[in-house]
């Protein structure tokens, strides 16, 4: 790494506060980027590593604060203003218009060139030679939403890089790709800091952020906890700073279960020829009081299964028995009825109405209790509904400014806790949990895996879905693996064979 | 060429010109994101201004020109509304509907007092007669026999073609009623463009209410616009938000709207009522089976705010 500090010094942000009402995002943050480096903003959800990135970006004006661009003290007032300093973001929600090709996205907002009509043959070649130039392959013909994901993260760096960009900011981009993606990703940024680039790359995958950066800065509450060079350090440390208290890595005491069976799956198939999108003669029984965790790579019949098994879809084949009796309607509310919990893959599409209020959410499948309204859903107690959802917020530390509060306005980790207090309240006898942890940090999935575990020892049964590998192995009592529709094998939770099971997850 | 199919297509050609203006104002509306319903009053303001003018200096063209001012200004509180306070579209689009026909009904009685007797201004001269071709052949009549402002409906939607696929301004201004934030991360004036789509929507749709009463009727009485500004919401829909396909939806209108007057001509034991109802029953009919695929651009009618977390 670089010795001379303030030379090569790209950019620096002093002493940045970022109020939004009463609340502070950032307060009072300094931060600094060097030519030619990975920089990592870690921190959990909601430590306002965004939200700094957002000042930096024109989108949002500081309360207070200053920045350096190339020493020279600047206001940037809008995303164009960043864009000409040579500041690039590819957000975590990626910033493309679906109804354009690729090659319109990347030329969109162009101001380099001069004229007035497109110049397809002369922009086309400048993409392509960048394109060349990072290893960033995309066909610029295609719309864009015919992308994976990982190809449409390359058109947003394409579209950083093509508007000139020497500071790359990178907002959570591994969330929502696979490993193999996300090693391009960082063959990607290799390369960009080998051209002198630098990259901000915002994480709270420690794994990750030791691998790829050069220094890492650590916010915590939206505040700067501390700046370090990477090679002081291991994860143990990067944890602690991170979430400010020592974190003990318990294993859970592995299940063996006798108790009664809750719900059999009996050789069912569900579009038996789709092997990423279906089931193909899948038998499954899970037991109250054992966590049954379903390893494999992501889209080989997992959503398919949790669809069925809370009865959001139908099998075409095969039968299934919920508490000892043949399920006949494969309906949503007849799950609902009969104890079954979902904690749903997508937590904005499926598992919250984020216009509605947190306390609203809170009580969606039990309106029609007698706590909670009178006749049978007729008259809402608000009141009632307002203490309980004040006393889920205690219980399943649900950190929201007031339980009034839209549920999409609360951070992933947040959001997630409700959805738990929702589904977990009632003690279900079959609790459907389909990636609880994506994309959470450290002490979110810490506690949503207690949570779940506590269910496990009260008598649910709980089916796992996840394609952290690590998390299966962590909690799960027993284990299977899907490819394909499939069910390549079952296995112990207790020392599981990870060899054996990683083959079973590639189709062997 | 049979006589009535001549008259039928000439006729259908200069009704749906006013058509094209109203829907490529609407057009250019929701290309921005906003769906502005008011358009029927906006054209309303702009029809009464282009015959004022247009019987005060006794030139239609200044007429059309006023028309697309006062458009403008209507629409300004539109823009001021959706835009900058993010009010719900819908809404304001209502009310400029009521407030705008009412206007113009008002300012026309207080310059003409009530009862006075229909007072007529000129109408602007087409092509054939400011050449001085005497030929009545159907083609001469159907591209010559026309006022500048039907030659400027077809040219309009040329260029509109070409600016929303071709240029670079076009683009952005696409993105903007598609993703507004992504706009906005690229460097793109969200805000500006919005504004601008409702300046170019008013001058339009303010055209189209002053070709009523500057190249068709003339005259204006309240109510002229009859419905037109609803047909061009339609039209957008049928033609998929793109230029050529509104191009097609305003001359199919303009068609149906055409036969209803010849039929109403022909026969006398129907009530004409129900041959009035013609382009309307149509629009119903075409929205019916186009409308449910939905394709517009993706942030019509959302508000576009600037911090939102």
């Amino acid at each position: 790494m670089a010795v001379d500090k303030a030379a090569d010094q790209i950019l620096r942000m002093e002493h940045i506060t970022k109020q939004f009402g009463s609340v502070y995002a950032n307060r009072n943050i300094t931060f600094d980027v060097r030519a030619g480096e990975v920089h990592t903003l870690l921190g959990e959800n909601g430590a306002g590593k965004s939200t700094l990135m957002n000042v930096l970006f024109g989108l949002y004006q500081p309360t207070a604060g200053d920045i350096y661009v190339r020493g020279q003290k600047v206001k940037i007032e809008s995303p164009a203003q960043a864009v000409k300093l040579g500041i690039g973001m590819v957000h975590q929600h990626f910033m493309l218009v679906e109804a354009m090709t690729v090659f319109e996205n990347i030329i969109l907002g162009d101001t380099r060139s001069a004229g007035i009509f497109i110049d397809r043959n002369a922009r086309r070649k400048e993409i392509l030679e960048l394109s060349q130039k990072y290893g960033l392959d995309v066909d610029l013909d295609l719309p864009v939403t015919e992308l994976a994901v990982g190809a449409q993260q390359r058109v947003e760096i394409l579209k950083a890089l093509y508007r000139g960009c020497d500071v790359l900011v990178l907002d959570e981009p591994t969330a929502a790709l696979t490993d193999v993606e996300v090693e391009g990703l960082f063959e990607i940024m290799n390369k960009l800091r080998s051209e002198g680039k630098s990259i901000i790359f915002i994480s709270h995958k420690m794994r990750e952020v030791l691998r790829v950066s050069d220094r890492i800065t650590i916010l915590r509450a939206g505040e700067t906890v501390v700046t370090v060079d990477i090679g002081e350090l291991t994860g143990e440390d990067l944890a602690t700073m991170m979430i400010g208290r020592q974190l003990v890595r318990s294993q859970y005491t592995k299940a063996e279960s006798k108790e009664e069976i809750v719900a059999v799956l009996d050789h069912v198939s569900y579009h038996k020829n789709s092997k990423h999108n279906g089931l193909n003669d899948v038998s499954v029984n899970i037991r109250r009081g054992e966590i049954v965790g379903i390893a494999g790579v992501d889209g080989n019949g997992q959503s398919q299964l949790a669809m069925l098994l809370t009865g959001n879809i139908a099998p075409d084949e095969g039968s299934m028995e919920l508490k000892n009796s043949k399920v006949a309607v494969f309906d949503p509310n007849a799950f609902i009825q009969e104890n079954v919990a979902h904690i749903p893959e997508d937590r904005n599409k499926s598992g919250l109405v984020g216009n509605m209020s947190v306390a609203d959410n809170l009580v969606l499948k039990i309106t029609k209790d007698k706590r909670f309204s009178d006749g049978n859903g007729f008259h809402l107690k608000k009141k009632a509904i307002r203490s309980y959802a004040l006393e889920m917020k205690e219980k399943y530390d649900i950190r929201c400014s007031s339980v009034d509060q839209e549920a999409r306005n609360l951070s992933g980790g947040n959001q997630q806790k409700v959805i738990l207090a929702r589904e977990l309240e009632a003690a279900p006898d079959l609790l459907i949990a389909v990636h609880p942890t994506r994309g959470l940090d450290i002490g979110a999935t810490r506690f949503i895996h207690d949570t779940v575990i506590a269910q496990r020892d009260i008598g649910a049964g709980v089916l796992l879905i996840s394609a952290d590998f690590d998390e299966i192995l962590e909690v799960s009592d027993r284990i299977l693996v899907m490819f394909e529709g499939k069910i390549m094998g079952e296995y112990s939770g207790k020392n599981p064979p990870i060899d054996e099971i990683s083959l079973a997850m590639a189709g062997k | 060429m049979g006589t009535f199919l001549a008259n039928l297509i000439l006729a259908g050609v200069r009704m749906a010109s006013p058509l094209i203006f109203l829907s490529l104002a609407e057009l250019y509306s929701q290309r921005a994101g906003l769906v502005n319903i008011g358009i029927e009053g906006i054209a309303a303001i702009g029809s009464l201004t282009g015959f004022l003018v247009s019987l005060i200096t006794g030139s239609p063209l200044l007429g059309v020109l006023a028309g697309a001012a006062a458009g403008i200004l209507v629409n300004m509180i539109f823009a001021y509304a959706t835009v900058t306070l993010c009010a719900e579209q819908i809404v304001y689009g209502m009310a400029i509907n009521i407030f705008a026909p009412a206007l113009a009904a008002f300012i026309y009685r207080v310059y003409f007092g009530s009862g006075s007797e229909l007072v007529q201004a000129g109408l602007m001269g087409t092509f054939k007669n400011m050449l001085g071709i005497k030929s009545n052949h159907f083609l001469v009549n159907l591209f010559l026999d026309q006022t500048p402002m039907v030659y400027l409906a077809f040219i309009l939607v040329i260029v509109t073609a070409v600016y929303f696929t071709r240029t670079k301004s076009g683009l952005n201004y696409k993105a903007v009623g598609e993703y507004p934030k992504a706009a906005a991360t690229l460097g793109i004036n969200v805000i500006g463009i919005k504004y601008l789509s409702c300046v170019i929507c008013g001058a339009l749709a303010g055209i189209g209410g002053a070709y009523l009463t500057t190249c068709y009727s003339r005259t204006y009485v309240d109510g002229n616009i009859a419905g037109r500004g609803f047909i061009a919401l339609a039209a957008v829909i049928f033609g998929r938000w793109n230029p050529g396909g509104v191009l097609i939806a305003c001359l199919f209108f303009g068609f149906c709207d055409a036969l209803q007057i010849r039929l109403q001509l022909i026969n006398n034991t129907l009530p004409y009522q129900f041959f009035q109802m013609i382009p309307y029953v149509a629009t119903i009919v075409v929205l019916a089976i186009i409308g449910a695929k939905k394709a517009g651009p993706k942030s019509s009618g959302q508000p576009y705010r600037k911090e939102e977390r």
